[in-house]
């Protein structure tokens, strides 16, 4: 578990969500009273329906540690997850709201959470108390779902510990606004708990940036939108979009402060933060497939190809320095050709 | 004193859009490679000024190209492989010795050929080998998208970057050894002059006469 969890310190907030716009389950929304008693009440009919089918595949699923007494903890939470899954692995584990008419899809992908940083925790790790017994409460406990709460300890992984990563976050736009929109924000509404994982040395980049940026426009929607305007003043503003990760401009550039998510007007507008030789954005953006690239092809491949992936980033040191003494040494040569030229013709107006 | 009305209006006109845009490329250029200082253009100016001046280099060069393939002022850039060899040992010969000891220059300037030995393969260097280059590099920065993503085993982006880079930092040394070289004409400022007024002088008369005949001496306007 700590190994997991120290590689998911390491790469921030890569994760992989399928479909980021699914709702965490359990997550401390403000969906009222009366319409989680009709969702856990249907909930409840369906279970009642599916356990029969389900529950021996449910069983086969789910591969049941043995052995040591080390794994007899996996083994405990093997079992609890398989008690809950009997209900949340059905995909069609949901209730519409009858509030707004949304689907509030309970549901839990067996695959994503076993491949998931949590996949090897028991579900009442996090949902506590209240999630012991059945029918669940309408709303969870205090101190449940609390992700510091786990996370408190410091990492010796990380370059920030995760009361940083608090304290950034407290002064986020996401924190701060008083929009309607972001109330109750919290860590489960960007990093689905049940699916994050960090992202892994050799997946493409581009993968990367798209399953980071699939998150944050799962709720900036409009900003996607065909037609937008927004970013417009961004040149290949597309292009950006698929190699750029959002929360590359969105926080302060100076800090690695990925959890300081910046209003608009506060956000990197400046070109050369990322094309320059001193880009400190695209250091960050390029810091995965830095180390990529030395794992396949070796530092001193790295050491050429460095700083060559955007235009403007086109800079070779070495290539730059020959390039100006040559060019130091013509003016020299041809200075001392004019000096040469002119006392040839004073001597020769002398003589 | 001989004068040749060797350049026109339109070849002066291009050359100085030219040096115009030359300067301007390598002024935005530089602004762009060495990002961040302050005595440099800022960076979105300088991109924007940089990609204008690129395609307006594109269509002079294009243009250039196009006439020099419909009018007579090709014959100046045909290479006289007979005496090739000689000739560019007598005008590196003058530029390293002959220069210092004040003896005439070994080519004479006529309105058939106006260019040297060194000039014609310099020139013939800059604008059919290293411009479509260059040009071609800054055509693939704007378009890398469209690019494969490795050319020659390599990622298609740093090779454009590296060949333009490359090729700029040889335009600028041209440019240095031309800017000095013009001043090697009759006075330092001879050859200025022409390409500004369009007249050739030189105080020598052609020892030989070529087939052509130059035209009656007109008074330099």
């Amino acid at each position: 578990m700590n190994a997991s969890r120290d590689r998911a310190a390491r790469q921030g907030a890569q994760f992989h969500s399928d479909d980021p716009r699914r709702t965490p389950t359990g997550g401390p929304g403000s969906t009222p009273a009366r319409v989680v008693r009709f969702g856990w009440s249907l909930a409840l009919w369906l279970c009642l329906f599916a356990f029969g089918a389900s529950a021996e595949q449910a069983a086969a699923a789910i591969t049941e540690p043995v052995g040591d007494a080390v794994d007899r903890q996996l083994a405990d939470a093997a079992a609890d997850r398989h008690t809950c899954l009997r209900c949340h692995a059905m995909p069609t584990l949901a209730y519409r709201n009858p509030e707004n008419g949304d689907i509030v899809d309970l549901s839990i992908d067996r695959e994503g959470l076993a491949h998931s940083v949590h996949g090897e925790l028991a579900c009442i790790d996090c949902h506590r108390r209240s999630y012991r017994r059945y029918p669940h409460p309408d709303r969870p406990a205090p101190g449940d779902l609390d992700c510091i709460g786990c996370h408190e300890d410091e990492d010796n992984n990380l370059s920030r510990g995760w009361v940083d990563i608090d304290a950034e976050f407290k002064r986020s736009v996401h924190a701060i606004s008083d929009s309607q929109e972001a109330a109750d924000f919290s860590c489960h509404s960007c990093h689905d708990p049940h699916r994050f994982r960090p992202a892994a040395v050799g997946e493409p980049l581009v993968q990367i940036v798209r399953n980071h940026n699939a998150v944050c426009v799962s709720c900036h929607e409009e900003l996607v939108a065909p037609f937008s305007t927004s970013h417009d003043w961004l040149p290949n503003r597309d292009a950006h979009w698929g190699s750029v990760r959002c929360v590359d401009c969105h926080t302060p550039v100076a800090l690695f402060a990925n959890h300081e998510i910046l209003p608009a007007e506060e956000s990197e507008k400046n070109c050369v933060s990322c094309h320059s030789a001193d880009a400190q954005l695209l250091a960050r953006l390029y810091q995965f497939r830095s180390e990529e690239d030395i794992a396949r092809s070796g530092l001193l491949a790295k050491a050429i190809f460095n700083e060559a992936y955007v235009v403007g980033m086109s800079k070779s040191p070495a290539l730059d320095r020959l390039s100006l003494i040559i060019m130091g040494l013509m003016v020299l040569l041809l200075a001392a050709h004019g000096v040469g030229r002119y006392l040839a013709r004073r001597a020769n107006r002398r003589a | 004193m001989t004068s040749l009305y060797l350049y026109p209006v339109w070849l002066r006109l291009w050359h100085w859009i030219n040096a115009l845009l030359f300067l301007t490329l390598i002024a935005s250029g530089v602004s762009m490679h060495y990002a961040g200082a302050d005595w440099l253009m800022p960076f979105a100016t300088a991109r924007v000024v940089h990609n204008t001046a690129g395609i307006l280099l594109t269509i002079a060069w294009i243009g250039f190209v196009v006439v020099n393939a419909k009018s007579a002022n090709a014959r100046h850039y045909r290479i006289r492989f007979r005496t090739l060899i000689g000739d560019l040992t007598a005008q590196t010969r003058y530029y390293m010795v002959g220069i210092f000891r004040l003896e005439p220059h070994p080519f004479h300037v006529t309105e058939a050929m106006k260019f040297n030995t060194l000039q014609q393969l310099s020139y013939l260097g800059v604008m059919y080998g290293l411009m479509p280059i260059l040009i071609l590099s800054g055509w693939a920065f704007l378009y890398s998208v469209y690019l494969p993503e490795t050319l020659f085993g390599l990622g298609s982006v740093w090779v454009v970057a590296m060949t333009h880079v490359v090729v700029s930092y040889l335009l600028a040394l041209f440019l240095l050894v031309h800017m000095y070289i013009i001043t090697t004409g009759d006075t330092v400022f001879s050859n200025l002059r022409a390409m500004i007024t369009g007249w050739h002088r030189e105080s020598d008369p052609p020892r030989t006469e070529t087939s052509t005949p130059a035209p009656a001496p007109r008074e330099t306007p």
